[in-house]
């Protein structure tokens, strides 16, 4: 069992790594006017079918297996490619945050106690060759997931399915997995160990897409997985670097009322410099002209830029993802244990100074909750310790010398000295200038970006007071506040995310409440309320939530981005 | 007078700067109006390191105070205002992004750019000199064995072992210190190849020999004869090893391995306005331009030293030399 926890918190890493290269990387375009706020964004016109849409991005899209991607959502190229037994709503905004059916014929009927999940496929699947997609052929895609030489997706399937902790993959254990059912070609069931009233929100990554096991290549199945959306592989070169996706004859777009598929082609070209990027988005010639990102975002420069120009800043798309820059302290570490002079940080810090540093106020919205300011993540507003825009000095140090420190204290910040601007030197020093004012020497303590994860993940290394992040991988409280708030996450030998090593009972059995509700709306609002409850032990002091700003090229039309990723969404936009 | 003047020059031997030749260097480098320029600039740069304290209080700023108000946050944090800023207050504008006065950093800025470069250089003529003179003097086989370690120093790139070591270093360590070190460390192989070659052509010299026949140990000798006549190449090189050494300071914050914030230096402000070219041009131009008039204020410098102390470019000092003695000539009249 141990074990099994340790690889989760791996795994969990490698998530918090790729979603803050997906969070660096999102910016959506959407245009931060009223025209785009209405809908579609975009060149005007009704969308056409046609043209070649081409992706400019940084990140390979390396690992191009069902099994191996961890996305949230289904990701963006993978989606285009792969279908899942649910998928998110492809809409602007907070209607974007919503999941729906892709594969099933709804988000599946749970047992009473949420721990059986049982979906329906819809009439009329079928892959890029013609033939049927089964529901065990969707149990073989989860089932090779657990394989050793296929990991890399979320860690949840194998902690929620019976007998997942134990499980090898279909290779090793032709057996297959007992938990999942397959009565007929139509209807698959999932058993799971407790239980999970947010299962429709896990059935949206790619480890849910169907691969036909006679095609199934094993490490190399990567190289042409078969499609199951309305895009088929037809060349994958360096490992995801250069792919260029055409049209799946077979997709049937009475299946799929997500994707809207326009383009004939999609070329992806990544491993490109995130200026060289934004250079050809802004100068849009040539093919450069149909061309989108989905993981480069505009840095400060660059959009004091764009400010000035009328005609790109009409190309720029805003999104939102659910993410929060924060302050963590380890109570664990003196003076960290007493409230008061965490209180009395939480009371000195100056947003708009460490907002300034993130990019300014179009790049980044002041956090007063550790929860992402989404409906889906049932977000609840609170201040409880108000610091105005740019710090409360008096009241910090009132607090401070209620603690016995008024002659004020010099205490060490923890930062890594990634350029991400998010646990960045920036970010440290503009809190620095921020608390010096409250009496508070603050001392930087920048770490080399692996040397700084190691660090603050680990329960016997970690500093008393340190910058930290978080995104969930899915738009829920549940993936966002339970590991970093369920005492029976802490990794005493591991990752450990769950920095205050904060365990309360009645905030775990809360949790487990929670988790049992699989009316997602009502799960949402008693996630918001737990976090107002947690909010008050000043555990973390969330400093901003990132907003992500994206160029488009010129010919691109029906520009949505959701709030669930953030980012432009590949599946709609239209380029003739 | 002029009669006495070219004694001088006639008696001037190679490489050998006796107490008259001091007086004979700065009367040449006088000469040169390059020189003499770049060494006035040179010396306004070092004052107005030595007075940022001053000149700053005089502004009425610090370097490290931010002004949330004076950029344009929706824009980015692009400095409100022409020029990046520029007003009574903030004489060269304010950083974008967090509203640092940059004549604050700037000025700040020197003397770190500049400590750290001198003291490198300080450390690499120190180590060069005394692994130079110890190769020419000692045996064959000392000779031989710092003869390679030299070799291997020319050998390793500087930039990359300074990343390394840079790297690995606890955060806790003074970083303007640690920098000087290390780039005086890795990079002294130069000034010892110097000194050796220069150690070993001496020693083949009447004087000297005359000074180890008469019993003469060989620190005295190198103390007492080596030393002096090694000035002229060392003061050489050592005059072209500060603007270099002031660059790779400039590389390696720039590559965000030198120094930490919130210290400015001039290199961490060029990494920090790389991006900002378009955006906010006066951010990136001030740092580059005084970093460029630094380094070829003193490298013009270094190569006037050199020209002064080379007795072989009198010729090329020919044209200045007339007309100096022909102005004494006409002065004595």
């Amino acid at each position: 069992m141990p074990r099994t926890v340790i690889s989760r918190r791996v795994a969990v890493v490698a998530a918090s790594v790729a979603l803050a290269t997906a969070a660096t990387a999102c910016a959506g375009p959407q245009g931060d006017n009223a025209a785009s706020a209405s809908g579609a964004g975009g060149k005007a016109g009704a969308p056409q079918k046609g043209g070649t849409l081409q992706i400019l991005n940084r990140q390979p899209q390396t690992d191009f297996d069902p099994a191996r991607l961890y996305t949230s959502g289904g990701g963006n190229v993978p989606s285009l490619v792969f279908r899942t037994l649910t998928t998110r709503n492809r809409e602007n905004g907070a209607a974007g945050t919503k999941v729906v059916p892709d594969l099933a014929t709804d988000l599946g009927k749970p047992s009473k106690d949420a721990t059986v999940w049982t979906y329906t496929l819809k009439d009329g699947l079928k892959y890029e060759d013609g033939t049927a997609i089964t529901s065990a052929d969707i149990k073989y895609g989860i089932e090779r997931s657990f394989a050793a030489e296929l990991s890399g997706g979320a860690p949840y399937l194998r902690d929620w399915l019976i007998g997942g902790a134990d499980y090898q993959g279909p290779y090793k254990d032709k057996k297959g997995l007992d938990s999942i059912e397959v009565p007929d070609a139509k209807t698959i069931v999932f058993h799971l160990n407790k239980p999970e009233g947010e299962f429709p929100y896990l059935a949206t990554q790619t480890q849910t897409t169907p691969v036909p096991k006679a095609k199934d290549t094993g490490a190399k199945y990567e190289e042409h997985p078969v499609s199951s959306g309305p895009y088929k592989v037809v060349k994958n070169e360096n490992d995801g670097e250069k792919l260029l996706l055409e049209r799946n004859p077979h997709w049937d777009a009475k299946t799929d009322e997500e994707r809207k598929a326009y383009p004939d082609k999609i070329e992806v070209n990544s491993g490109l410099d995130p200026a060289v990027i934004n250079q050809r988005l802004s100068a849009s010639a040539g093919t450069d002209a149909a061309a989108v990102t989905t993981d480069n975002n505009l840095g400060p420069a660059e959009l004091a830029k764009v400010a000035g120009d009328k005609k790109l800043a009409d190309r720029v798309g805003t999104g939102h993802f659910g993410y929060t820059n924060y302050l963590a302290f380890n109570p664990k570490v003196k003076p960290f244990d007493d409230p008061k002079v965490r209180q009395a940080i939480a009371y000195a810090v100056d947003r708009s100074s460490v907002i300034n540093a993130a990019g300014g106020s179009s790049l980044a919205l002041p956090a007063t909750t550790n929860l992402p300011p989404q409906k889906s993540f049932g977000y609840v507003k609170y201040d409880h310790f108000p610091a105005g825009e740019s710090g409360n000095a008096a009241k910090a140090k009132e607090l401070l010398k209620e603690a016995g420190h008024e002659k004020g204290l010099t205490i060490t910040l923890t930062h890594s000295n990634a350029k991400d601007r998010e646990t960045s030197p920036e970010i440290a020093t503009a809190l620095q200038d921020a608390l010096k004012k409250a009496g508070i020497t603050l001392e930087l303590k920048g770490l080399e970006e692996n040397d700084y994860n190691d660090t603050i993940h680990s329960v016997k290394k970690q500093p008393g007071f340190f910058l930290a992040h978080w995104g969930a991988d899915w738009p829920s409280g549940g993936p966002f506040l339970a590991p970093l708030f369920d005492g029976r996450q802490i990794v005493k030998d591991g990752a450990n995310f769950n920095y205050a090593q904060f365990d309360d009972a009645s905030v775990n059995k809360e949790i487990d409440e929670i988790n049992k509700l699989t009316d997602l709306d009502a799960a949402a609002a008693r996630w918001g309320a737990l976090d107002k409850k947690i909010g008050e032990q000043a555990l973390t002091v969330p400093l901003f939530h990132p907003v992500y700003k994206r160029l488009y090229g010129k010919d691109v039309k029906n520009i949505v981005i959701s709030d669930w990723t953030g980012v432009l969404d590949v599946s709609q936009v239209a380029v003739k | 007078m002029s009669e006495a003047l070219l004694a001088q020059e006639v008696g001037t031997a190679p490489a050998a700067v006796p107490a008259s030749g001091a007086r004979q260097f700065w009367r040449r480098l006088r000469a040169q109006r390059s020189a003499v320029v770049a060494a006035s600039v040179v010396a306004f740069l070092v004052l107005v390191a030595l007075a940022a304290p001053l000149l700053t209080a005089l502004e009425g700023q610090d370097p490290n105070t931010f002004h949330p108000s004076l950029v344009d946050s929706a824009a980015g944090g692009v400095p409100l205002g022409s020029f990046g800023g520029i007003s009574a207050e903030h004489w060269l504008g304010v950083e974008p992004q967090t509203g640092r006065d940059l004549f604050a950093r700037i000025v700040y800025g020197a003397r770190v750019s500049l400590g750290v470069a001198v003291f490198a250089t300080l450390l690499q003529v120190f180590l060069g000199v005394v692994i130079g003179l110890a190769a020419g003097l000692g045996n064959r086989a000392v000779d031989q064995v710092l003869s390679r370690i030299t070799d291997v120093n020319v050998a390793m790139p500087l930039m990359v072992i300074a990343l390394a070591l840079l790297a690995v270093v606890p955060p806790e360590f003074p970083r303007p210190v640690l920098i000087a070190l290390v780039v005086g460390l890795i990079n002294w192989a130069g000034t010892s190849k110097i000194v050796r070659a220069q150690t070993l052509a001496l020693k083949s010299l009447d004087y000297v020999s005359a000074a180890r026949l008469s019993g003469w140990g060989k620190w005295k000798i190198a103390h007492r004869e080596m030393l002096p006549s090694l000035a002229a190449p060392v003061i050489t090189y050592a005059a072209l090893l500060v603007p270099q050494n002031i660059t790779v300071e400039a590389a390696l914050s720039f590559l965000g391995v030198g120094i930490k914030p919130p210290t400015p230096s001039w290199g961490q402000m060029l990494t920090d306005a790389d991006v900002w070219y378009q955006a906010a041009p006066s951010y990136l131009l001030i740092p580059a331009a005084l970093l460029f008039v630094t380094v070829l204020a003193l490298t013009v410098l270094g190569e006037g030293v050199r020209t002064a102390l080379d007795p072989r470019s009198q010729s090329r000092l020919g044209g200045v030399r007339r007309g100096l003695l022909s102005r004494r000539k006409g002065g004595a009249q």
